[in-house]
């Protein structure tokens, strides 16, 4: 029925079957609310007045004013933000595993988070005070919007947790890439929200949580009520049926309830990272000694403390790393989602591979092409790149014409022409080169991990690249292009080393490849996030600009990295065509065929590394390229190595260049980074790719 | 096959375009690049050197600069102040609504894109003959610019003496433009502004008196604090009339700016309080019901004082003697 069945399997089969000791669901509890209390008090005991535990005990014996303003104007404001947080994103987490029987569904895995801050920042963007549960009905809606659009595509988790979180994280990047835009839009207007959208705890009064707790209320107690029923459909669809559970409005009913909850946090305090996911986890895995504890009746309540545990927790930590001053500059959300991913990388290694069924990317389902048609293919395709690149010269924030460029290539254009093609040139070519440079890569990552949804980004390499390059950029702002290449290429051969170390288990699934993948993309993220915050915190446009992939102010020495990796890369990607070909099928045909599966597994995956950290100097970071192009060029001319590796690179740079030429030019004199609209490009596409290949 | 027909269609398509783009768009423009802008003036000009804030040599071979571009809203405030209209600047209706009151904009001035990007195609129309931009953009944005025209690159802030720093930016680009008489007035004005002030705060018995300035932002319940520390501009101008900036706490090297929460203002003591603000206004909206703030003295005595809109915190003379107006206004008004 699934791959990845109800929860305890999942979590319970990586050791060897324990002895069950029942542990007492009262004791459990108990145990977690003392937890919680304990960390609550220290959370008091912290914040940047100084006041500590012994001033905060005077309180006891005599009222001193200023600690007990500090007391009500700040620490309790923060713990309830804190609990509120905790356990809405705890027991919202719990029953999207359990809809999902997906131990990896959570809020932020499913898109809900970044849906719910998108239409917060929608709001914000108004630049009108509105009032909160606006901004929570707001948050609501798009949270709502987002869950159900990746419940769709991923057949409500029946799919596999893999293909879960493929959906939900592209969804996510997606929804993330119009906020950015926003943001950039509109900077003023929404200065705080860059540090707010790795989510903050700063309140300075309890009426969002307040206004928001009734909600949170709401919420626990429908999955409570919802307990029996959640109970019978871990059975399966088909027994919860058979005992009278209207499984479909079972699973609405808890996914609406979830989802309010998430939202709730997201309005509280931004979208604070990986709680949802960790929280209701680390509840199942001390369950999975404890039965009784599983029983949503408890499960759910439960999760909950442990989601207040992990966000007061974090927030502690915060603050005795980074001390209570700077602990004001770090969003709580980046320790968060950096220990919440970690959590995730130690899920997907304790994840048993599924087995050989796989939606492999080779030719299943798509009919071997006629010699012809590939010619007509790659004719047109090799057309739309001439197209797309004189397209790309001619428009912009102004129109220019074929005899413009005549006379510039005689060098004999004014200079209005010649300012223009020489600014537009560098970014043409670094945006057709680096597109095809993605698609190659693309393919390649998707060919060794025989997963048709994967991407260089997927496998934390993109963000590596982009961390090496923020780490000079920041520390060194007149870096050259060798300096940042090099960065960029360091920090994603580190990344990608740390991600086949910790997926490889005597054997690499390429299902536990993508989830490990995921995780340290995420841990490298927040890395990201707190880097800039902490060294460059007035200027996000530019750090939001660089990493959302722009070829502004490129020039032609910054592709020179990208021509030379692509010469060296291309003929030994073509030349290993057949390899790929049985990579792409399963682990044993290979090795029967007599394929060093690790020797080539591991150079076309340096290559992919190569290739996406050469194209950061001239775009900085674009995602979805990676993903579509592959895919396109598959369905175009079928899945053979030797058609695909030459059709997706000219599918990836028309791609790439032809968001380039829009982002430069709808709202000129002002510019869209091309990567923000290759993720709205790219996205439906991928939505529909996602739907139309759901099992059935 | 299925999709042949509609390949060769959108082929066709893409052909008729691409013909329809034959021509040029050069209407009558002067041909090949430098040289023929220079204004008809017969008697020979000085060239004019200057080192920018690269340390690199600027040389104006026509004299001084007439059409100048402004990349960053303080240089674009400066060049306003000293007489010389920029034909170009980036986000120049931002500009309008953060930071021009003090030194408006003509509805000439080109839109040039926004701060972080501005366009290039626009900045080169406008036949600059002087681009000033902050130090923030890329090396590589700035060599792609000096092709267009020589650039100027200013530091916008520098937190260990911004005010001698923004005097020093004031006569560099005065000395670009050919305004040093006007930036000399414009700059003996902001002092003759300090002083007089200074003199009726010390007459108001407010000499060393502490104060104490913020912006902010608040996202739901959550509010995070910039404080304008020691070596800000805004903490600069204060010191010189005489007050006490009364905020210790870390600041960056550029700004002078820190942040904290509402619980981190709590060590602020008698003092007064300054702070700006758009319509969404976290002091009032924000903070106000909140005990510690609430608390604070210079919130219980009404010391609080919202900057006027558009008052530019970073910005060069015309913003500093608008604030310092404001600020002798509200103390000794």
């Amino acid at each position: 029925m699934t791959l990845a069945p109800a929860e305890r399997p999942a979590l319970a089969e990586g050791g060897a079957p324990r002895p069950r000791r029942r542990i007492p669901t009262t004791a459990a509890l108990a145990t977690a609310l003392l937890l919680v209390v304990v960390l609550a008090a220290i959370h008091l005991t912290q914040g940047t007045s100084g006041l500590g535990a012994s001033d905060l005990l005077r309180l006891v014996t005599e009222r001193d004013q200023h600690t007990w303003n500090v007391l009500l104007g700040s620490r309790i404001p923060r713990l309830v933000a804190a609990l509120v947080v905790g356990s809405a994103l705890g027991a919202s987490g719990a029953a999207l595993q359990s809809v999902a029987r997906n131990h990896l569904a959570s809020p932020e895995l499913l898109g809900v988070s970044a849906g719910a801050y998108l239409a917060v920042t929608v709001v914000a963007v108004t630049g009108v005070a509105v009032p909160i549960w606006l901004t929570g009905s707001a948050a609501f809606a798009g949270g709502l919007l987002a869950a159900a659009l990746v419940m769709a595509i991923s057949a409500g988790g029946a799919a596999g947790p893999t293909r879960l979180v493929l959906a939900g994280s592209a969804a996510s990047m997606a929804l993330g890439s119009l906020t950015t835009l926003l943001l950039l839009l509109f900077q003023e207007e929404t200065r705080g929200l860059f540090a707010w959208g790795s989510g903050s705890l700063l309140a300075v009064n309890t009426d969002a949580s307040r206004q928001m707790a009734p909600v949170l209320v709401l919420g626990i107690v429908g999955l409570v009520w919802l307990a029996t029923r959640l109970d019978i459909l871990a059975l399966g669809d088909d027994a919860a049926t058979a005992l009278g559970v209207g499984v479909r409005s079972t699973r609405v009913l808890a996914t609406v309830f979830a989802v309010l909850l998430a939202a709730a946090a997201v309005t509280v305090a931004g979208p604070i990272g990986f709680v949802g996911l960790s929280a209701p986890v680390i509840t199942r895995l001390v369950g999975a000694r404890s039965p009784n504890l599983l029983k949503h009746r408890v499960l759910v309540p439960l999760s909950a403390l442990v989601g207040v545990i992990v966000v007061v927790g974090s927030d502690v930590a915060l603050r005795a790393v980074f001390g209570a001053a700077r602990g004001v500059e770090v969003p709580t959300g980046v320790v968060t989602t950096l220990w919440g991913s970690l959590l995730l990388v130690a899920l997907a290694r304790a994840h048993r591979d599924s087995g050989p069924v796989r939606d492999a990317p080779t030719a299943h389902g798509t009919s071997v092409r006629s010699r012809r048609r590939v010619v007509v293919v790659v004719v047109a395709a090799g057309a739309a790149v001439v197209t797309a690149a004189v397209v790309g010269l001619l428009v912009g924030d102004r129109f220019l014409l074929l005899g413009d460029v005549a006379a510039w290539i005689q060098d004999e254009a004014s200079r209005r022409v010649t300012f223009r093609l020489d600014e537009r040139l560098p970014r043409v070519g670094g945006a057709l080169l680096a597109g095809a440079a993605l698609a190659l890569a693309g393919t390649s990552v998707q060919a060794v991990s025989r997963n048709p949804l994967a991407e260089p980004g997927i496998l934390g390499i993109t963000a590596g690249a982009g961390l090496g390059a923020v780490v000079v950029a920041t520390s060194t702002p007149s870096a050259g292009v060798w300096a940042l290449s090099g960065a960029a290429t360091i920090g994603a051969a580190l990344t990608f080393v740390v991600v086949y170390g910790l997926a490889w288990r005597g054997g690499l699934s390429a299902d536990r490849l993508v989830l490990v993948g995921i995780g340290v993309a995420a841990a490298v993220g927040a890395v990201t996030v707190m880097l800039l915050v902490l060294t460059d915190p007035w200027n996000t446009p530019k750090a939001l600009t660089w990493l959302s992939g722009s070829t502004y102010g490129r020039r032609l020495p910054h592709l020179v990295p990208l021509v030379l990796t692509l010469l060296v890369v291309t003929p030994g990607l073509l030349a290993a065509h057949r390899s790929l070909d049985l990579l792409a099928i399963d682990e044993d045909v290979p090795r029967v065929l007599g394929v060093r599966l690790e020797r080539v597994r591991w150079a076309v995956l340096a290559g992919a590394v190569a290739l996406t950290a050469s194209t950061v100097t001239a775009v900085g970071v674009v995602g979805f390229v990676g993903l579509v192009a592959p895919h396109a060029a598959r369905a175009l001319v079928g899945g053979a190595h030797r058609r695909v590796l030459v059709v997706a690179p000219l599918l990836g740079a028309v791609l790439l260049s032809s968001a380039d030429t829009i982002g430069r030019s709808v709202i000129a004199p002002s510019q869209i980074p091309a990567g923000l609209i290759t993720a709205l490009v790219g996205t439906p596409y991928f939505v529909w790719l996602l739907y139309r290949s759901r099992p059935t | 096959m299925r999709r042949s027909p509609r390949l060769l269609l959108a082929l066709a398509a893409l052909s008729a375009l691409l013909l329809g783009a034959c021509g040029t768009s050069d209407d009558g423009d002067t041909a090949g690049g430098g040289g023929g802008d220079t204004p008809g003036d017969e008697s020979s000009v000085e060239p004019i050197t200057l080192t920018d804030a690269r340390g690199v040599e600027v040389v104006l071979e026509d004299g001084p600069a007439t059409t100048v571009v402004a990349l960053e809203w303080m240089q674009a405030e400066v060049l306003v102040t000293l007489g010389v209209m920029p034909v170009g600047v980036a986000d120049p209706e931002g500009y309008s609504i953060w930071a021009g009151t003090s030194a408006p904009l003509d509805d000439s001035v080109a839109d040039l894109g926004t701060r972080g990007e501005p366009s290039f195609g626009a900045i080169g129309d406008l036949e600059p003959d002087l681009i000033v931009m902050d130090a923030g953009a890329t090396d590589d944005v700035v060599a792609q610019l000096e092709g267009y025209a020589p650039v100027l690159v200013v530091q916008g802030s520098d937190a260990s003496d911004n005010l001698a720093h923004m005097r020093a930016n004031v006569e560099l680009i005065a000395q670009a433009v050919g305004a040093e008489d006007r930036a000399a007035e414009v700059l003996a004005d902001l002092d003759a502004a300090i002083e007089e002030g200074r003199q009726a705060l010390a007459d108001a018995g407010l000499a060393g008196d502490g104060w104490a300035m913020a912006d902010g932002w608040m996202d739901g319940s959550t509010v995070s604090i910039r404080m304008f520390g020691e070596g800000s501009l805004m903490s600069d101008l204060a010191e010189a009339l005489g007050l006490e900036n009364q905020w210790t706490g870390d600041v960056d090297d550029t700004w002078g700016l820190g942040v904290t929460d509402v619980e981190g203002l709590s060590s602020l003591g008698e003092l007064h309080f300054f702070y700006s603000a758009a319509e969404d206004d976290v002091f009032a909206d924000g903070l106000v019901g909140n005990p510690i703030w609430d608390a604070l003295p210079f919130v219980a005595n009404g010391d609080v004082h919202k900057l006027d809109a558009g008052t530019w915190t970073f910005g060069g003379p015309a913003a500093a003697q608008f604030f310092v107006e404001q600020v002798v206004a509200a103390l000794a008004g």
